[in-house]
């Protein structure tokens, strides 16, 4: 046994040693019975330094402790939380305030998104503008899902007759329909029309009409609200 | 540094299933545990037998320490009030514990509260260490004693010792080391040459 080590053994007693090499002696302390005689020796003079009558000093209590505890299962390593994780908990509220924040923010893109090219009805108009068609199929499932809210939508221009109807280009409508919202009915609509109007063939669609046109609901793209 | 690292480490292993680090927490801390009890009860053996239920008490109740007050105040409290649970109970019952003295074969009995502390040989040794430690304290150079003294008598931190004894913090820390050195070197005859004594006993 070396003096250093001796020397930190009885810095330790007197809990004069710093925290990390406590750790480190502890370990050793548990193990070693040497180290753990010569500690309980050191206890027995500060007990005899202090005249404290009627203690014995041959360890009777520590022995009868160990023999009773070898019955005893071992303690877990669920520790409660000490002073110093609680006061650490100072920046949890901060924390779950910025997380509801970003669960928020996030939240609100997704259904804007959803809003913008996740809806049926604009998805099948976006299909039909990428094709370059008017599918049939695609009308009647877009007429079957807009029905229930036939009232303030936009309304894809109608085809003359006898002529395959031209959707304006998908980024554009996209681009009106997300700003609808925050746009008045009446150049919401002139917006619209100057688009219908820009495209080829589309000049047929009276300028600053808002409302569907008879038989052509199957391209009708609902006002996101 | 923290003024109770060194136990709480030691703790901290105990909460994680070392029991060994238990082992040298009641090392420390018996005999100022049997002291603390001896104010509630005068007999030396029902003192050890209280520290001994304090002890176990602390180690069941250990995964709950956290750390917030300093380790032998937490476990003072546990004895403090298992001695006085003891006195309640002892008053409660006297009879009882009549009966069942009468009713236990005495031998044995006998045997049983006789402490280890209480045997001729056991009593021989006590006095021997007490004697032991006395004369290895007064044979210390001056700095030295006066050292130990101050930290264990008085209860003063290395740095109060500095102050007193104005020299450094870690000439302290060698001082007092170098007494306990001192001290342990007799000692150790003692217990070992009283272990010796005892095995010739029996």
């Amino acid at each position: 046994m070396n003096e250093e080590l001796d020397s930190q053994l009885s810095a330790m007693f007197d809990n004069e040693l710093p925290a990390a090499e406590c750790e480190l002696l502890a370990r050793r302390l548990s193990r070693d019975g040497d180290l753990k005689a010569r500690w309980g020796r050191y206890a027995v003079m500060g007990a005899i330094i202090r005249a404290e009558r009627g203690v014995t000093l041959d360890g009777t209590v520590a022995g009868r402790v160990s023999v009773a505890l070898t019955s005893e299962p071992a303690l877990t390593d669920e520790v409660p939380p000490s002073r110093g994780r609680v006061q650490s908990r100072w920046w949890q509220p901060l924390a779950g305030a910025g997380l509801a924040a970003g669960v928020a923010a996030v939240s609100i893109f997704w259904l804007r998104s959803q809003a913008l090219s996740g809806h049926p009805q604009v998805m099948v108009a976006n299909v039909a503008a990428n094709s370059g068609l008017v599918a049939p199929v695609a009308q009647r499932v877009a007429l079957q899902t807009s029905s229930v809210t036939p009232s303030d939508s936009f309304v894809v221009p109608p085809a003359s007759q006898g002529q395959m109807m031209v959707v304006p280009a998908t980024e554009l409508a996209d681009y009106v329909v997300a700003h609808s919202a925050f746009s008045w009915p009446v150049s919401r609509g002139n917006l619209l029309s100057a688009l219908m109007v820009s495209e080829p063939g589309t000049s047929s669609m009276p300028a600053g009409s808002d409302q569907p046109a008879p038989g052509v609901h199957g391209n009708a793209i609902q006002n996101p609200k | 540094m923290s003024a109770d690292a060194s136990d709480l480490s030691l703790v901290r292993r105990v909460q994680r299933g070392d029991k060994g680090a238990f082992d040298a927490l009641v090392l420390k801390y018996q005999h100022k545990l049997v002291k603390l009890v001896m104010r509630y009860v005068r007999n030396p053996a029902e003192a050890e037998d209280i520290a001994q239920e304090a002890f176990i008490k602390a180690y069941r109740a250990l995964p709950q320490f956290r750390g917030d007050s300093a380790f032998y105040t937490w476990l003072y409290r546990i004895a403090i009030n298992t001695a006085k649970n003891a006195v309640v109970s002892r008053d409660r019952n006297p009879v009882e514990y009549d009966l069942d003295r009468s009713n236990t074969d005495e031998s044995y009995d006998m045997q049983g509260r006789m402490k280890d502390s209480e045997t001729p040989e056991g009593l021989v040794l006590t006095d021997e260490i007490r004697s032991t430690v006395n004369a290895a304290i007064d044979a210390l150079p001056d700095d030295l004693r006066t050292a130990i003294v101050l930290r264990e008598l008085e209860g003063l931190s290395y740095e109060e010792i500095a102050a007193a004894m104005a020299c450094p913090v870690g000439t302290v820390r060698s001082r007092i080391f170098r007494a306990r050195e001192a001290i342990d070197r007799r000692l150790r005859e003692v217990f070992e040459g009283g272990l010796g004594r005892a095995e010739e006993l029996g």
